[in-house]
């Protein structure tokens, strides 16, 4: 039995619906949770604490039906994006909020063991508004790890800082849960946070949650358009043509893949291939080497944080690579020159199969042909 | 650089500001500067105005200790929580905002006279009508919507998620209302009593239709203004009007200093 079971979650609040959310996850897992505003995100981690009374489904808690639970009885603990200090208690008093089972002589010793560990038994003594984002952030870490929760919630608790403090709280945070085992849901809006974090990664939409599963195979195989464009991936239609083992060839408009992935042919599958995996260059390179080489056209070139996103079109579908500044500067720079993109077979993932005789398996699922 | 428009517009504005602020300072310098200083001291002094002055400070504390009583939940369930017929139920307890008092007064002493309600009241021992309780419930309605209308505004500011994190911390709805909600309503509370208290204190027509206007009986401070009027005797006229004037300076400068921090 898994340590947190949702089945079937259904919240209504006003014009907004959480419709069907399933998941599970073992005890000590890291799940991110990505989507848009709106998506339902903030109103799936406060069910699951308890500020919403669900209209149908269950949650289930180390074994226990907690769906009808009060908040204070479920120990889970929640971080929000502005971290919900209480303004008219010092930091100390904060974090000691968080022991109100545990009021005892060594309060102030544990109280200062946790600031210490966070870096911020220095500012026991202030106000939360004097505070810097990154500080609150600590402080609020605090004051929920120092209660023990058998689940902790965190709401974008980076979204308000720099780079800089964000990659220093992401060491810390990383730090506290895996050294006490604690469960977590990380809603964020930066995939490099299920990068730094994740096991598990769930993707929600208008109420939905699209797609769950690990970390690498929502990334690797995300089903439907709109999760390939959240997690930085393509997401093509194509024939199987041939099969053997270890080699599934697929025709995307007049070009064939290779893929390691069984599939029958005959089969219509949807294609997914990571941005990142894609190597481009203005020449064809003399030996395959296990790499798909697909002559391309290039298209828009978009920078992407210190890298670029190059657009590209294979026989019509569009494909999309991330690459350094270094590579593009050895990249055609003319929109509409030829170029070639290599792509490994390994990274060639077949999404959903679907044999022309059957019904869709995915309605959601399109492929991204231009 | 200002255009001549906005000149103009900053002018009348402020203009009809600084106007309308001269006529009241003219008006409470009046009150102040008209009647002899002696004589103040002496209606002070006088049997009537101490009976006065005791029964609407008596009244005015009871009643705004009835009134936070009530208005605080009130604040906090029109802020906090989706309940059935909420809008008519915030209309309605606004009412006495817009009502005559007069007319409160009326629709009171109706209530508490001849209904099963005030049969109730009075099978408890409770009479309201021409009696000094009355007085209470009189200030009561009419200080309510006020102190609830704060309250509401003070809890709305409040970020429900703090009172959220401190459930999920492991404290019931009351303990976090008693830790979170109220410390952080302080300067609400505080602006809502002392707003109630002028309210209490100043109210006439509510008090005057139920609780009788009877001379050193239901006699509150507007009460003696208005009766000394009828009299002829503009000095405790006067000294009940900046008995009155003094409470309410009090009641504003407070409200102030505690909407700062709201």
């Amino acid at each position: 039995m898994s340590f947190l079971e949702v089945s079937d979650l259904h919240v209504r609040l006003a014009e907004f619906q959480l419709a069907g959310v399933s998941l599970s996850l073992d005890r000590s897992d890291y799940l991110t949770i990505i989507g848009p505003t709106g998506a339902g995100k903030t109103i799936f981690i406060e069910a699951l604490v308890g500020f919403w009374e669900p209209d149908q489904g269950r949650v289930r808690l180390d074994g226990r039906d907690i769906t009808h639970e009060l908040p204070e009885r479920r120990h889970i603990g929640i971080v929000y994006q502005d971290y919900a200090l209480m303004p008219h208690m010092t930091v100390f008093r904060n974090i000691a909020y968080g022991l109100k089972k545990h009021k005892g002589p060594d309060l102030e010793d544990n109280v200062r063991q946790m600031a210490a560990s966070l870096h911020i038994d220095h500012l026991l003594h202030r106000k939360p508004a004097t505070l810097s984002g990154g500080e609150q952030q600590r402080v609020a870490l605090a004051r929920a790890l120092i209660a023990e929760p058998r689940l902790l919630l965190m709401d974008e608790p980076f979204s308000a800082l720099d780079r800089q403090t964000r990659r220093e709280a992401r060491v810390l945070l990383k730090n506290a849960v895996r050294e006490r085992g604690t469960t977590v849901v990380h809603i964020t809006h930066d995939l490099d946070d299920a990068w730094a974090f994740a096991d598990k990664l769930a993707v929600f939409k208008g109420g939905r949650m699209l797609q769950f599963g690990s970390l690498h195979d929502v990334l690797a195989r995300p089903r439907s358009q709109f999760i390939a464009d959240f997690v930085g991936a393509c997401l093509i239609r194509g024939t199987v043509v041939s099969t053997a083992k270890d080699d599934t060839r697929i025709d995307i408009g007049g070009v064939q893949l290779a893929s390691l992935d069984a599939a029958a042919p005959g089969d219509e599958v949807d294609v997914a291939i990571r941005h990142e995996v894609i190597t481009l260059q203005k020449e064809r390179p003399v030996s395959a080497n296990g790499f798909n080489v697909v002559p391309a056209v290039l298209g828009h070139v978009m920078p992407e944080g210190p890298a670029f996103l190059v657009d590209m079109h294979v026989n019509g579908a569009g494909l999309q690579a991330l690459v350094s500044h270094d590579t593009l500067q050895r990249l055609p720079s003319r929109e509409g020159d030829p170029m070639y993109a290599l792509i490994p077979r390994q990274h060639v993932k077949i999404v959903a199969a679907q044999h022309p005789s059957q019904q869709p398996v995915q309605e959601k699922t399109r492929a991204h042909t231009k | 650089m200002r255009s001549l428009a906005a000149d103009s517009f900053r002018i009348c504005t402020i203009g009809g500001a600084l106007l309308v602020t001269f006529l009241l300072v003219a008006a409470i310098a009046a009150l102040f500067l008209v009647p002899d200083i002696s004589d103040v001291r002496a209606n002070l002094l006088s049997a009537e105005m101490r009976y006065s002055l005791k029964l609407s400070l008596v009244t005015g504390i009871l009643s705004t200790l009835l009134v936070m009583v009530f208005a605080m939940p009130i604040g906090f369930a029109l802020s906090r929580f989706d309940f059935p017929f909420k809008g008519l139920v915030k209309t309605i307890l606004d009412l006495p905002i817009a009502f005559p008092e007069l007319v409160l007064g009326l629709c009171l002493l109706l209530l508490f006279g001849s209904t099963f309600v005030g049969s109730l009241f009075k099978a408890l021992g409770l009479q309201f009508v021409f009696t000094k309780q009355g007085i209470v419930v009189a200030q009561f309605f009419t200080a309510l919507p006020y102190a609830s209308r704060i309250l509401k505004s003070t809890f709305d500011y409040i970020d429900p998620k703090l009172e959220f994190v401190s459930r999920s911390l492991g404290y019931s709805i009351w303990e976090t209302f008693r830790n979170v909600s109220l410390p952080l309503a302080k300067n609400g509370i505080l602006a809502a009593t002392v707003i109630s208290f002028a309210r209490c204190i100043g109210t006439f027509g509510t008090v005057l239709i139920l609780a009788g206007g009877t001379y050193m009986k239901t006699e509150v401070l507007p009460m003696t203004l208005y009766l000394n009027i009828s009299y002829g005797n503009m000095g405790m006229a006067l000294t009940s009007g900046i008995v009155l004037t003094v409470v309410s300076f009090v009641a504003i400068y407070f409200f102030e200093r505690a909407e700062v921090g709201l």
